[in-house]
């Protein structure tokens, strides 16, 4: 059973866009999903998709180092707009960083963040975060 | 030995009885010595402390002491020792001398002789008077001096300064070494302690005041402080100021307390050379710790991507989607070669030991850069304004100053502001005769207070742009340091930023 309809993936390399997609597809695992490069863009898209009544992502896949808006900016600007936002939605960090940095700050969100996932994302990582 | 009678009004006493007894309280050696018209001396009377003062053995009175007082004189006070006895006898006037004498049993002794000479008819001379050990306070006298000579010397040794702080009249009195350090003038030898305080720098009384306050207290057992003292010129000096108080009144109220103060402001400065290295040690090493997090960082993702898109090539049956992965694995492989490219630049930069120089137009180098640059340049209209003499040449590394050039060129470029023209503006200036290379844009401008940090350090540079900022700027910055020279920043967000690189020309 998949957990999520609709994802937001928030990460700058188009790579893992594209292996991303192609993981789901290959498992079977079908959701409506939308990727951005930064953390400014999927905040507008946010905001975009609360105003005009589309649906909402009730999972987020984020990056940390993005440039314009990284995953950090994003989450402090999504604390704001949570409470305007009529759906419950499960943030996962994905990131390349393994700095003590990164891994620290993510207690600073522990009601944001569900859970820090190191890349290379491999397929028993997609089924945890899709699947039941 | 010939005393007359003498009768006491209650007693009656022969008077040598009576001259013996009081002889006997006196520790001091009593005398009477005659020298002769012909030279030839005896000591008709000697009293009995002579066995405790000149070693004299049970029977001495039966011998003339005369030649042991002379034969027990250590040989190098012997000629001195005659020759008073000789001038007191010729003068009349008193004989006083100090000397030594080496006694059988108690060994080497100091001894002070007195006497009162009185010429006889017959032509001698007779002496009357008393000798007394002194060796205890010659040895206290010669430790006095031997410690005053070993303070004096430690003090010149240290090139320290002694003062002493009278608490109830309120003076200061300083030593000559003192004054020099305090390049204090000849009135000022004695002084008052508000006029110490004056001295002392504004930002180093509020201490000094309190840790002198802790131990007139008595909370301290000294009395220790380093602070700034103005000299006459105007400069301050680093001195270590300590002291303890010597007197307290019987309630513990300090009366007096003395101490020194030493100059350490080469020390201090040699400190602070050594401070500034640490740092620049620290923020290099911390620099290459997120270096080797970014490496780390661009690697895993970059080989997790091949792993992952090799697994998925198999799969993909549809011929666009085939090519799109082969031009993704192509994409990868360029940034892995462009990490590990990275990764060897600095590398190189921090193992030459020499870095090799030129002597190099800057002007030219600038022109190639816009060359190098004018497709951009052209594409976003950008403004180039130069204030760099075309006849300056510096000292430096080529491909540093290339990579200087180029990397705040792109820089600018594209961080530019999309609202108005963006004009980048290279100026030469000279700071304490050393070059600087000033480029200010009008562009976003950057928000030092919540990036200053990470401007250099990478942390934007994580992201797939192969020209992004961060990579580039660190290794600049890398080039710079290793040449000698640093890298400023000001800016401010809507308006712009500058750039100021100090080039180091020494070899």
């Amino acid at each position: 059973m998949k957990k999520f309809n609709d994802v937001f993936v928030v990460d700058d390399d188009k790579v893992y866009h594209f292996i991303l997609k192609n993981l789901l597809k290959k498992n079977n695992i079908e959701v409506n999903s939308r990727f951005f490069e930064n953390g400014h863009d999927a905040i507008e898209g946010l905001k975009e998709n609360s105003k005009n009544g589309t649906t909402l992502p009730d999972l987020i896949l984020l990056d940390i180092n993005m440039p314009v808006m990284d995953g950090w900016q994003f989450l402090e600007e999504f604390r704001k707009i949570k409470g305007t936002l009529n759906k419950e939605t499960v943030i996962y960090m994905v990131s390349s960083s393994n700095s003590p940095f990164d891994l620290n700050k993510a207690k600073d969100f522990p009601n944001e963040i569900q859970d820090y996932f190191l890349k290379p994302v491999c397929l028993e990582d997609i089924c945890r975060i899709f699947l039941n | 030995m010939a005393f007359e009678n003498y009768v006491n009004s209650n007693e009656s006493y022969t008077s040598n009885q009576f001259y013996e007894k009081l002889l006997r309280e006196i520790p001091d050696l009593i005398f009477q010595f005659k020298i002769e018209k012909d030279n030839t001396y005896s000591m008709p009377f000697v009293s009995n402390s002579a066995m405790e003062i000149y070693g004299f053995e049970k029977d001495f009175l039966e011998h003339d002491a005369g030649p042991v007082i002379t034969d027990r004189i250590l040989k190098e006070d012997v000629k001195a020792f005659l020759k008073s006895v000789l001038k007191s006898r010729d003068t009349l006037t008193r004989w006083n001398h100090e000397y030594r004498v080496l006694l059988p049993k108690k060994g080497v002794r100091w001894l002070k002789g007195s006497a009162k000479p009185e010429a006889m008819k017959d032509g001698s001379v007779v002496f009357y008077g008393r000798i007394t050990d002194i060796t205890a306070n010659k040895e206290q006298e010669l430790r006095l001096v031997l410690s005053e000579k070993r303070f004096e010397f430690a003090l010149e040794a240290s090139m320290g300064g002694v003062w002493d702080w009278n608490l109830v009249d309120n003076t200061v009195f300083y030593s000559e070494q003192s004054m020099k350090i305090l390049d204090l003038d000849e009135t000022e030898g004695i002084n008052s302690f508000e006029n110490c305080i004056s001295k002392v720098h504004p930002d180093d009384q509020k201490e000094y005041l309190s840790d002198i306050d802790l131990h007139l207290k008595g909370i301290t057992d000294v009395y220790e402080n380093l602070h700034r003292v103005k000299g006459r010129k105007g400069t301050y000096k680093w001195i270590l100021d300590r002291g303890k108080v010597i007197e307290r009144d019987k309630s513990g109220k300090p009366l007096r307390i003395i101490g020194t103060h030493t100059d350490i402001s080469s020390q201090k400065e040699r400190e602070d050379e050594l401070k500034k290295t640490l740092d620049i040690v620290s923020e290099q090493n911390s620099r290459l710790l997120n270096f080797a997090h970014i490496v780390s960082h661009n690697l895993r993702s970059h080989a997790g991507n091949f792993t992952m898109l090799l697994d998925l090539v198999d799969d993909i049956q549809d011929s666009s989607e085939r090519e799109e992965t082969l031009q993704h694995l192509r994409t990868i492989s360029n940034d892995l070669t462009q990490t590990i490219e990275h990764l060897n630049e600095l590398v190189s930069i921090h193992t030459e030991i020499k870095i090799a120089r030129e002597n190099l137009n800057l002007y030219e180098f600038f022109q190639r850069t816009l060359n190098v640059l004018s497709e951009k340049i052209n594409k976003h209209d950008v403004k180039i304004i130069s204030l760099i003499p075309d006849d300056i040449h510096i000292n430096y590394n080529p491909a540093y100053l290339e990579s200087i050039l180029l990397n705040f060129t792109t820089n600018a470029i594209k961080y530019s502001n999309p609202e108005r023209r963006l004009e980048i503006t290279y100026q030469l200036t000279y700071e304490k005769g050393k070059k600087v290379l000033t480029i200010s844009d009008n562009g976003l401008g950057i928000d030092l207070e919540k990036y200053k940090d990470s401007l250099f350090g990478m942390y934007k540079t994580f992201h797939q742009h192969p020209d992004s900022r961060g990579i580039g700027l660190f290794i600049t910055k890398n080039q710079v340091e290793a040449m000698g020279g640093k890298i400023e920043v000001k800016s401010k967000v809507g308006e712009g930023t500058a750039f100021k690189i100090y080039f180091n020309e020494k070899v």
